[in-house]
C-alpha cells in the first residue's frame, strides 16, 4: 500500500539525515564542542536579557530601580550599604539597600549599571548595524558587479588630465598664486599619466565598480580610526547617536571585505547561475542568494565588531566624549568613577568588571563561530 | 618587477589624493559659517571665527581652499590656535618624544606575540592553547585605560615610585646614569601596557595563520614523507605562516599616530597622541586636520612599503 510505504520512507529519513549534515548543522556541532565559545555565548544572552528586562525596570515616570534619583546624604557608599535615616523614605532604593553602591551625587549605581546595560549595548548593536549594513552593500555589489567597467577608457582620464591642465594654466594667467593651483596641477599630471599609460599599454583599463570600491575601503583605511572617531565626535558634538553612527561609519571595511571574497566564491556556484538564467535581477540575486550564503562571516565580524564598538565607547568616555549624561553607561560610569579610585573603588571595579566579561563573552562567542564555520581552522 | 613597482607606486598616488580631499573636509564639518555661531557656546567666538576663516581660507573657492590648506600645511605657514608655531615642527617634535615608546612596545608584542601563537598553534587544544586563548581574549577585553589604572595604583602605593611623564622632575641634575634609567623606567610601564592589547590580537592572527598552513596539501605530504615533525612545522610549515606577517613591518608605521591617544593621556607622555587630544580639546584645528591627514600619509607610506616587502618575499606577487 501506498500509505504504508510513505511512513516506511519516512521512518528511514532521520538516519540519513543524520549521515549527510548540512553545512550550518556542521558548525553548529563544532561551536557547541567549544566550551568556551559555548559560555561566551550564554553570557551574551543572559545579558541581553538583563538589557531589556533593565529597560522595563529603569525607564517611566516612577521606575522600580531610578538611576536618576540623587541622594546626597548618601554620597559614596560601598555595596550593600543601607540608606541613611536622612534619605526620605519615598527616595530609598526599592532593595532596601544599594546593591552595589552609590557615586558622588548618591545615585544607585546598581540601577545605573542595570540601565547601562541596554545603553552600552544598543551603543554596539546599532554601530555594528549601520557598519554590516554599509559592508554587506559594498562588499556585495563589489563581489556581484565587481567586473562591470565603468565608462572610464584611457583618453577619457587622460584627456580629462589635460584639461585639468589647461584650466591651472588658464587660472594661473589670471593672476592665481601658486598656492592656489599647485594640487591642482598635480592632479592634472596625475590624470594625465594614468591616461597616457593606459593607452600605451593597451591593457584593458581596470576600472571597475570592484576597484572603486576597493580604493574606497583602501582610502577609509587609511586614516587611524579611533583618532577619526575622536576627531568627528569633537567637531560634531557628543551624543549617543553620533557615537553610534560615526562608530558605524567607520568599522565597515572589514565586513566588506569578507562579504566580497565570500560572493566571489559563491558567484560561480550553479544556484546564483540558475537564477541569472532565469532573469532574476541583480539586486535579488544578491539579497536573496547570495547574503544568506555569506552570513557566516558576517556574523563572526559583527560579533567581534559588538565587543570592538563597547569598548570604543568606554575608550570615549574616558577621554570625555562619551554618551552624555543623563543616559548612563557602563563607559561613562567608569570614567567618572575613575576620580574616586582610592575612597570609592567599587565605582570603577563593577562597570570595568562588566565590560570585562561582556566584551570576553564576544569575543570568545564570535572566535567560537569563526573556527566552527572555517573548515581549515577546524581539528581533522 | 619594475612596472608591479611603479603601478603600484602610483595606486598610491591616487589614494592619496583621495584621502587628501577626506582630511580636507574633516574642515568642513567643524562650524565655520556666521550663522552657526551659538551666542551660548563659550568655546566658539567671534574672534575665533575669525582666526579660523583665515587659517582655512574659507571666503576663497572651494578649490583654492583645498590647494591653499596644503600648501601652507608644507611651507609651514599653517600655525597652530594655540601658540602659533608651525605645525610641522611643532607635530614632528611631538613624534620624537613617542619614538621610544613605539619603539618598545612593538618590540615587547612581536617578542611575546610570535612565540606564544605558534606554540599555541602546535599544541592546539591543549592546555596550554586553552589558556592562553583564555588569557589573550582577557587582555583584549579589558577597557585599556581601567587596566592602567590598576596598575598605576598598585606601583605607586607599593613601590612609591613616578610613574607619569618622560622622566621624573629634577633627576637629570643626578647625572646622567641615574637620568637615563629614569627614563627607561618611565618606559616601562606604558609601552608594557600598551603592548598587551597588541600582543593578544598579533598572537591570535599568528595562531590562525599557523593552523591554516599546518592543514595544508604541503605540510601533509611533507609529513608523508617521513619527516621529523619539528623539520614540518619549522621548516616547512612556519616560513609560510609568518609569511604575511611580513607586510606588518610596513603597517606599524600609522600605530605610531592612531594608536597611543589613550595610553599618553593615561601617563601624561607628551607624544603625538596626546598632541592630538590636546589639540581637540582645544578646537586647535590645524593640528586635527594636519595630524589626521599625516597619518593617513603614514599609513599609506606603510601599505606600500608592505607591497613591495611582499613581493620580494612572495614570488607570485610578481607575476
Amino acid at each position: 500500500m501506498a500509505g504504508a510505504v510513505e511512513t516506511a520512507g519516512l521512518a528511514a529519513l532521520p538516519r540519513v539525515a543524520r549521515r549527510s549534515l548540512s553545512p550550518g548543522r556542521l558548525a553548529w556541532r563544532v561551536f557547541l564542542k567549544n566550551r568556551p565559545a559555548v559560555a561566551g555565548m550564554a553570557v551574551v544572552v543572559a545579558f541581553l536579557a538583563l538589557a531589556l528586562g533593565g529597560l522595563a525596570l529603569t525607564k517611566g515616570e516612577s521606575p522600580v530601580l531610578d538611576p536618576r534619583e540623587v541622594r546626597l546624604p548618601d554620597k559614596l557608599r560601598p555595596p550593600l550599604a543601607r540608606p541613611s535615616p536622612a534619605v526620605p523614605a519615598e527616595s530609598r532604593p526599592s532593595l532596601g539597600i544599594y546593591f552595589l553602591g552609590t557615586d558622588e551625587l548618591g545615585r544607585d549605581v546598581f540601577a545605573r549599571m542595570i540601565e547601562g546595560t541596554f545603553v552600552s549595548m544598543s551603543v554596539g548593536f546599532v554601530a555594528v548595524g549601520i557598519a554590516v549594513l554599509i559592508g554587506c552593500i559594498l562588499g556585495g555589489i563589489a563581489g556581484h558587479y565587481g567586473r562591470a567597467r565603468l565608462p572610464a577608457p584611457a583618453w577619457i582620464v587622460g584627456g580629462g588630465g589635460l584639461a585639468v591642465l589647461v584650466a591651472t594654466g588658464v587660472a594661473v594667467q589670471r593672476g592665481a598664486g601658486r598656492s592656489d593651483v599647485a594640487l591642482w596641477g598635480a592632479l592634472g599630471v596625475l590624470m594625465l599619466g594614468t591616461g597616457v599609460a593606459g593607452m600605451l599599454l593597451r591593457r584593458p583599463f581596470a576600472l571597475t565598480t570592484d576597484t572603486v570600491i576597493a580604493g574606497l575601503i583602501d582610502v577609509m583605511l587609511c586614516f587611524p580610526t579611533f583618532f577619526l572617531i575622536l576627531t568627528v565626535i569633537a567637531v560634531l558634538k557628543p551624543s549617543i547617536w553620533n557615537i553610534m553612527i560615526v562608530i558605524g561609519l567607520t568599522n565597515w571595511e572589514g565586513t566588506a571585505r569578507f562579504v566580497r571574497a565570500e560572493i566571489l566564491s559563491l558567484r560561480e556556484q550553479e544556484f546564483v547561475q540558475a537564477a541569472t538564467a532565469m532573469g532574476v535581477p541583480g539586486p535579488r540575486t544578491i539579497r536573496r542568494h547570495l547574503l544568506p550564503n555569506a552570513v557566516a562571516p558576517v556574523l563572526v565580524s559583527a560579533t567581534l565588531g559588538i565587543a570592538g564598538a563597547i569598548l570604543t565607547e568606554s575608550a570615549l568616555s574616558f577621554l570625555g566624549f562619551g554618551v552624555p549624561p543623563p543616559d548612563a553607561t557602563w563607559g561613562n560610569i567608569i570614567a567618572d568613577g575613575r576620580k574616586y579610585l582610592r575612597v570609592a573603588p567599587w565605582l570603577t571595579l563593577v562597570p570595568g568588571t562588566a565590560i570585562f566579561v561582556l566584551v570576553l563573552a564576544f569575543n570568545l562567542f564570535g572566535e567560537g563561530l569563526r573556527e566552527a564555520f572555517n573548515p581549515k581552522l577546524r581539528e581533522g | 618587477m619594475l612596472t608591479f613597482v611603479i603601478r603600484t607606486a602610483w595606486k598610491k598616488l591616487w589614494t592619496l589624493f583621495f584621502v587628501s580631499i577626506i582630511s580636507f573636509g574633516v574642515i568642513h564639518l567643524a562650524p565655520g559659517s556666521p550663522s552657526q555661531i551659538d551666542p551660548l557656546n563659550p568655546r566658539f567666538t567671534r574672534e575665533q571665527l575669525q582666526r579660523y576663516r583665515a587659517a582655512f581660507d574659507l571666503d576663497r573657492p572651494l578649490p583654492v581652499q583645498y590647494s591653499r590648506f596644503y600648501w601652507k600645511l608644507f611651507t609651514g605657514e599653517l600655525r597652530s590656535f594655540k601658540d602659533n608655531q608651525p605645525v610641522l615642527p611643532k607635530i614632528w617634535g611631538r613624534a620624537l618624544n613617542s619614538l621610544p615608546l613605539f619603539l618598545v612596545s612593538t618590540v615587547v608584542v612581536w617578542c611575546y606575540a610570535f612565540p606564544l601563537g605558534i606554540a599555541a598553534a602546535v599544541r592546539r587544544n591543549s592546555t596550554f592553547d586553552k589558556l592562553t586563548t583564555v588569557l589573550v581574549f582577557a587582555l583584549i577585553s579589558i577597557p585599556g585605560f581601567y587596566l592602567s589604572d590598576l596598575a598605576i595604583n598598585f606601583v605607586v602605593q607599593r613601590l612609591q615610585v613616578d610613574v607619569f611623564g618622560l622622566e621624573t622632575f629634577g633627576r637629570r641634575s643626578l647625572g646622567w646614569l641615574p637620568w637615563l634609567m629614569d627614563r627607561a623606567w618611565h618606559l616601562v610601564l606604558p609601552s608594557v601596557l600598551g603592548a598587551a592589547g597588541g600582543i593578544a590580537v598579533l598572537s591570535r592572527y599568528v595562531r590562525s595563520q599557523m593552523l591554516e598552513v599546518v592543514s595544508s596539501d604541503y605540510v601533509r605530504t611533507a609529513r608523508a614523507k617521513g619527516l621529523p615533525e619539528d623539520g614540518v612545522l619549522y621548516d616547512h610549515a612556519l616560513a609560510n605562516a609568518l609569511l604575511p606577517f611580513v607586510t606588518m613591518f610596513g603597517l606599524l608605521l600609522p600605530g605610531l599616530i592612531g594608536g597611543s591617544v589613550i595610553f599618553e593621556t593615561i601617563f601624561a607622555w607628551p607624544g603625538i597622541g596626546r598632541l592630538g587630544y590636546e589639540a581637540i580639546l582645544n578646537r586647535d584645528y590645524p593640528v586635527v586636520v594636519s595630524l589626521g591627514f599625516l597619518a593617513a600619509v603614514l599609513t599609506l607610506i606603510g601599505t606600500l612599503i608592505s607591497d613591495l616587502l611582499y613581493m620580494v618575499v612572495d614570488p607570485r606577487i610578481r607575476l
